[in-house]
This record gives C-alpha cells, structure tokens and sequence, in this order.
C-alpha cells in the first residue's frame, strides 16, 4: 500500500472516528429538526429524548 | 441581574411557538393543530441573555385534565414565572380570553399579546385595547407572531414589568386582579381565601381559592386542608351551588363566559360587512371538509405531492437526476453557456459514444448484436445488428468532451474519482471512498430533491391550514370503526419523522388509546422512507407515479384497519376519545414559514447522511470486503465476506418474500439504524452487479433474484414484483432504531414494547408475503406453501378486522 493510500485511509478513519463520536455523545439526528439551541445549548434536537439529552 | 423568566402561555393554535421562535431565534417546530409543544421549551431572549423564555404547551383552561394541561399549569404555579405573556388569537378573541382570565388569577404580571392582528384589520373588526387592559388588569398590545411585528415589544413589556414586580411589589404582596364572578360566589371565593392563607403564595391566593370552589382534588391534596376546615369550606360552595342551581365547576365557566361576553360587547367591534356572511374559510371548508368530497380532495392532495416528487418529468425527478448524475455525479453544463458542435449537443455526443462504445465491445466479445441500457433504470433501451464495417466506424468515435459543450462544473463524485486517480492509491482504497463512503452518502443525498419536494409540499399544506382539516376529516373516518380522530394528529407529525409522532401520542389521555396510537403512528412513511419509495419509484416505477401515494394510502389503510382489530382485543376496547379541534382560518403562508418547515426537515435528513450513513457505509463496506479472518475477498468473493455470511443466517427469513438473498437481507436489516440506509446499502451490495451506473446495479440485482422457473418474458414484471415487496416490507416493519427505543419508553413495559414491535413486523411481513406470493399466483407462476400460508394469514387478517367486536366498558 503507497503512502497516498495510508493518507485517505487515515482521513477516512479520522470522519469516520468523529461521526460515531459524535452520535454516541449528542445521540442520533432526527427529522423533526430543533437545534443546540432548543435544549439550552446541552445539544440534541427539539424531541431531546430521542437524543438521550 | 437576576434570571427573568417569561412564560409564553396561549391557547393551542394561537402562534404561541411562531413568537418563541420569532423571540428566540429558534427553529422550533410550528404545527397550526393542537399537541405539537408537549413539553415546554426555553430560549434565550434575543438581545437580552438575562431573560428565558419558555414556551409552554396550548391550554384552554388551567385544569388538570390533558397533558398539556398539566405541564402548562405544574409550570405557571409551581415553577413561579416572573411574568406571562398570553398569546391570544385575535381572530377568536372571546374564546381566548377564557384561559386568559385564569391566567390573570394568578396574580403574576401578565401582557397579552393579541396576535393576528393584520388578520383582525384585514376583517375590518376593531378591538379596544384599553377596555381589555382595564377589566383584566394588564398589559394588553397587538402583535403578527406570523409577520414578526410588536413580538419583541410585547416580549421586553413583560420583562419590564417582571422588574418592576421584583423591586416594587414582590411575591408577598396581594395583586390586582379581576373579579368576574357574582356576588354569592365571590363571598365563598372570599371565605376559602381566609382559609388557605398562609399556605399558598399571597399573589396567586385567589387562583387556588378559585380551584378549590371547583373541587380541584389536586390543589385540595397538595395544600393538605383538614377534614373541618374542608367541612366549612364545602358549605359555603354548596350554599352557592343551592342558589345558583348548579355544580360549582360549572358556575365558574358560565360565569366566566358571562364576564367575557360582557367584556366583548364592549371591547369588540365586528365589521358590519362579515356580521352575516360566511368567511372565505367557511366558503372553503364546505368542499374541502364536505362530506363525499373530503377524502378524495385528501387522496388527490397526496397524489399532486407524489406527482410532483417522483412523476417522470416532474421538477422532483428532473432535480434528483440533476443530483445525481450532475451535482453529486459526473458533472452539468452551467445553464445558458451550452451550444452545438459539428452540429450536435452534447447529449446527443454522448449518445452516440455510449452506442459506438457498446458496438466495439460488443463485436469485440463475437457478437452480432449491441446494445446500450437505460442508466436511470437499467433496461436494455436500444438493440441493434453491428458488422465489420460498424465495428470500423464504431473505433473511430472519440469520447466527447463536455467542457467543449459549454462551461462545465465537475461534479463531487467525479472530483473525488480524479483526485483518488491522481493520487495514485490502490483499487481498493478508491472502492472503499467510492463505494463505501462516498458512494453510500451519495445515494442517500442524491434523493435530497424528492423529499425537498415533498416537505415544501406538506408545509404549504400545513401552513395554509389544510392539514388541521385532514385530521378532522379523519376523525370521521376514524370514529366509524371506534377510532378517534386524535390519533391522526401523531400521524400527521409522522410524515416528518416518527419520532415526535411517538411520543405526540402522549396527548392522548386514554392508556389504551395512547398506546395503540404509539403502535400504529409509524406506519405513515416517514422522511427517511420516503428516500426508500423515492429510490423504488424512480427505478422501478418510473412510469406508475401512483405507486408513490399509493404506499400513504396503504399506511392509512394498515392504521385504520389496524386500529379496527386491536380495538376489538380486550386489550384495547373501549369507547373512543372525544376529539375536539380547533380549524384555524385559511391563509396564505409565508415563503419564510414555508421555508422554516421545510429546512427544519432536510436538515436533520442531511445531517444524518454524514453522521449516520457515513459510518455505517464504511462499516458495512469493510465487512462486505473482507471474511471473518480479515483477508480481502474484493469483488470476485464477495459471497464469503462477512457481510454476505451474516446476511445468509437470515436470508431464508426473508426467502418467501422474493428476496431472500444475503444482499436483501443486509439493506433490510442496516435499514433498522435509519430507513434510508436501505438504499445505501442496496448501491453498496449492488457494486459488483453489471450495469454502468449504481441505479443500472439495483436494477439489474433485483432482476438477479428472479427464480429461474419463472419464464423470460415475465422476468421484468416479477423483478418489479420483488421490488415491491422489498419495498412494501421496509416500509412496513418497525421504523428505526431511534423510533423503537422511543417506542418501548412511551408504551410503558417491555412487554408492551415488544407487542408494538411485534405487531409491526407482522403487518410488515404479511403485506410483502401477500405481495409476492399472490402476485407470483397472479403471474402464473405456480402454487407452493408459502402461497397457501399468505392466503391462510390473509384470511386471519380479515377476520381480526370484520369479527364482531365484544362490548367493553370505557
């Protein structure tokens, strides 16, 4: 495997470790929109329970 | 400066969340029905971080009795706002004003913020401000929550005021508030206020005197009156009930209506032009609520928005191709920059490439004839004898280049293709971006277009009122078979996303009632199933766009035939809920309010194509490449990786449906982390599957599950058939992961939790067996088990739902 290879696996790796880093912590987005706002800044959506928040 | 607390408190539809929004700088989902803010919410004034505001639930009355009810009043009365701003519909001011007189017992600084008044003006009635301010004792201004005039004002009147209560006044003092009750009723009110001081804030000591004439068993348990002292109190109440000749709760709202008319009479000018005549929304509603034609205008309306989402040349195909093949694809021609050359644009270029192309490899593979394929469907759309002399002409062809064609915009994919090429990394790198990651996102984010369509279609509806009428027309509907029509309110939410219509089914008081609703909301398709019909439509059922409001229609069929035959288990017998709604006026919406509802949805859609799909592309190409001893399989043996293997466990499951093969098996069970994945993984397992783009793969990967007994001339329309029940049962199954965990909190047990889901799968995978089996009988391709044992459930099906039902008490 060349080193151009390495790199967009690495970078791969990096989005792929933020995205499920991210749902594990402010939980699943959802369509019934909201935003950080709407659960005073603790993040999540405005059905904040399917979010865990 | 200490926190102020403002609670934004109004009758349900009266634009109390339009204003949060407006105040805020929030995107909080507005519903023009009842029971979209079941919980309360808070936002951070604009322009003044000290202040909260919190938006409660729609309430008619500060009694116990709903949901929203009790949240709305639990807050008012035990969490001691600073101040309230009453959000009052000016259009229906006499019937706010009831919740509004409650609301000024309490003895909190209040403003009302009449609303709608451009609607009130446009009417040509006039109200007298002052009059109302003077015998309720507050603030009152006139506000458009929906234009966003006089919101802010009316929101900084409140702060003021709470201000002002703080550093003058306090809690401890006793408030002005109006006294709308007559004279036998005001000395009992004045004999309980003896009674409870000292145990009850002093400002809001004539609200719980109040609630305490009216027997409110909850204010009579929390202040913990003595057996004597409530002896005393009772007989003043009776002595009143004894002269009034009625219950003391019903003394009250008479009393209260009385003081409102009095009030209007007075404060309220009607327009001398509409006193006698039918409004343009009475006008409107005779048809669109009219007895025969309410459900087929309903049915028509679903038609229009799936014509206009997934109809061959309509603008949601026309935008979806353009996505694909342009934007997240190979590239498009910038508009009004494309010209000919050697006569020819660039699609007929093309064209003739793709034709030479497949001419060479044709005659190249010792073949006579060539043929090229539809890319959008798959099928063979031209054939045509080749010979030497074709196959000359054929290899002289060059491949067009579109930048000669006009100004040339390189679509993401394609980029992404040249800049991995360019790069040099290996194949299987490049597979993993462009298949896995990349292409997955893609195929989710190329369907953008048809829900965009869709959600800007559902929030015209919604905007301009029809959709407060689709629920009171399906509570006709619905309390034929003993349903009520407030289980079609979750309903209408789930068309969004299943989620918020779970849990909107806590408005429904009845447990009973609540949990059938829970069970039975999903099935209206969601936004992410509407990617999955949107997929299916376009390569399937290009030219039946009906098939498209066909899978609204059968949700709405499961849900009331559905409801039938649980309501006739004992579980759930019982007389149906009373269902009273309030129609608000027609009017034209706002492109903002339009665009609000719809960004709000799409968002969350997009996010989740990089949050979710993303991953889970990545995932599922990693196990789909490699076997459980972690040695790359790549295309050729992609029969032993792990995906395939996993999928075989469960494949034969899904065998009587058509498409019990391990790719079928891995798109319906990753379409459990989010509907749409379904189709991602569809691209994703489709890869190695001929065809020169991923839409010729499905295609062509659904045609490889055909049996091989069934002869070649129906091979097209049982692939079809296939689709569909692949479709049908991924629609039909229990909705996502998200939506079941909410599922199993909102039924309350586990066991209950498992009933819902196991109620839906079957209904899932009964509509697909049915589906493909009697289809296949239909086609005439045989009569096997599975056959019988789809007739066998059909027929249980029917009769759960046209037995006689037992009579249970309510």
């Amino acid at each position: 495997m060349n080193a151009a290879s390495i790199v967009v696996l690495v970078v791969i790796g990096i989005l792929f470790t933020l995205a499920v880093r991210r749902v594990l912590k402010k939980g699943a987005p959802c369509e019934c929109g909201g935003s950080r706002k709407m659960c005073s800044g603790k993040g999540g959506c405005s059905c904040c329970d399917c979010c865990g928040d | 400066m200490a926190n102020i607390k403002i609670a934004l408190a109004g009758n349900p539809n009266s634009g109390k969340t339009t204003l949060f929004n407006d105040l805020t700088g929030s995107d909080q989902y507005v519903g023009n029905w009842p029971g979209v803010t079941v919980e309360k919410k808070d936002g951070i004034l604009k322009g003044d971080k000290n202040v909260v505001v919190q938006d409660l639930p729609g309430i008619y009355s500060l009694s116990p009795y709903s949901l929203e009810e009790k949240v709305s009043r639990k807050f008012l009365v035990e969490e001691n706002p600073d101040a309230i701003l009453n959000i009052v519909d000016g259009t229906n001011i006499e019937r706010n004003l009831y919740l509004s007189t409650q609301l000024a017992e309490l003895g909190l600084p209040m403003v009302m913020a009449v609303n709608m008044m451009d609607v009130v003006k446009r009417n040509g009635d006039k109200i007298d401000f002052d009059k109302i301010a003077k015998a309720l004792r507050c603030e009152v201004v006139g506000i458009s929550a929906l234009k966003g005039e006089g919101g802010i004002e009316a929101a900084k009147k409140a702060v003021e005021m709470a201000r002002r209560d703080v550093s003058e006044k306090g809690p401890g003092k006793l408030p002005d508030v109006p006294h709308v009750f007559s004279g036998s009723v005001e000395h009992a009110i004045a004999h309980i206020e003896e009674s409870i001081q000292g145990k009850v804030p002093a400002r809001s000591i004539r609200w719980y005197a109040i609630k305490i004439f009216e027997r409110d068993r909850e204010i009579i348990k929390k202040l913990e009156i003595g057996v004597g002292e409530m002896k005393h109190i009772e007989e003043h109440i009776r002595d009143c009930e004894k002269e009034l000749d009625d219950d003391s709760e019903s003394i009250i709202t008479n009393q209260r209506y009385e003081f409102i008319q009095g009030l209007m009479s007075k404060a309220l000018t009607k327009s001398e032009i509409r006193k006698n005549k039918a409004t343009l929304s009475d006008r409107i509603d005779r048809i669109v609520t009219n007895r025969i034609l309410a459900l087929p205008i309903f049915i028509l309306s679903l038609c229009v928005m799936w014509w206009l989402a997934v109809a061959d040349g309509g603008p949601g195909t026309i935008l979806t191709d353009w996505a694909n093949d342009g934007f997240l694809g190979d590239g498009w021609h910038l508009p009004f920059t494309t010209h000919e050359v050697d006569g020819k644009d660039y699609e007929t270029a093309s064209e003739e490439f793709a034709k030479a192309e497949a001419t060479v490899k044709a005659w190249e593979a010792g073949e006579k004839k060539a043929s090229v394929e539809d890319e959008e469907t798959g099928e063979i759309s031209e054939e045509w004898d080749i010979d030497e002399a074709a196959y000359n002409a054929a290899k002289e062809v060059e491949e067009p280049d579109p930048s000669q064609f006009g100004v040339w915009v390189p679509g993401i994919g394609a980029l992404i293709g040249a800049g991995l090429e360019k790069m040099g990394v290996s194949e299987t790198v490049a597979s993993l971006v462009n298949d896995g990651a990349w292409g997955g996102v893609a195929t989710v984010l190329g369907f953008v277009p048809v829900i965009f369509v869709v959600f800007l279609f559902l929030a015209f509806l919604e905007d301009c009122g029809y959709m407060a009428r689709v629920a009171f027309i399906m509570d006709r509907l619905f309390r034929k078979f003993g349903l009520s029509g407030k289980s079609f309110i979750p309903m209408i939410v789930g068309k969004g996303c299943g989620v918020p219509a779970v849990m909107a089914a806590r408005t429904i008081e009845n447990e009973r009632d609540h949990r059938m609703t829970v069970i039975l909301a999903t099935f209206i398709p969601c936004g992410a199933k509407t990617v999955i019909i949107a997929m299916f439509a376009a390569l399937f059922f290009r030219d039946m766009w009906y098939v498209a409001p066909l899978m609204d229609v059968i949700g709405i069929a499961i849900i009331v035939m559905g409801g039938i035959a649980l309501k006739k288990s004992k579980a759930f017998a019982g007389e149906a809920a009373p269902f009273v709604m309030e129609l608000p006026a027609y009017h034209m919406p706002t492109i903002t309010g339009i665009w609000r509802h719809t960004w709000i949805r799409l968002k969350g859609y997009i996010l989740k194509a990089g949050l979710i799909i993303f991953p889970a592309c990545v995932f599922l190409w990693f196990i789909m490449n490699f076997d459980f001893r972690f040695n790359l399989v790549g295309e050729e043996g992609i029969d032993q990786s792990m995906l395939a293997t996993m999928g075989g466990w469960i494949a034969w499951l899904l065998a009587p449906l058509g498409f019990g093969t391990w790719q079928g098996a891995a798109a319906s069970v990753s379409a459990e982390i989010a509907k749409e994945q379904a189709t991602a993984t569809l691209g994703l397992v489709a890869a190695n599957m001929e065809g020169a783009s991923t839409a010729a793969h499905v295609t062509n990967l659904f045609a490889s599950f055909v049996p091989a007994c069934v002869p070649e001339a129906s091979k097209g329309a049982v692939a079809k058939l296939i689709a569909m029940s692949f479709m049908v049962f991924n629609l039909f199954i229990p909705p996502c992961m998200v939506a079941i965990a909410v599922t199993f909190r909102e039924m309350g047990s586990k066991a209950w939790g498992w009933l819902a889901v196991g109620f839906q799968l079957f209904v899932g995978y009964t509509l697909a067996l049915s589906i493909y089996q009697l289809g296949m009988l239909v086609m005439g391709c045989g009569f096997g088990v599975w056959t019988a044992i789809a007739i066998l459930v059909d027929m249980f099906c029917l009769w759960a739902v046209f037995r006689p039902g037992k009579k249970v008490e309510a």
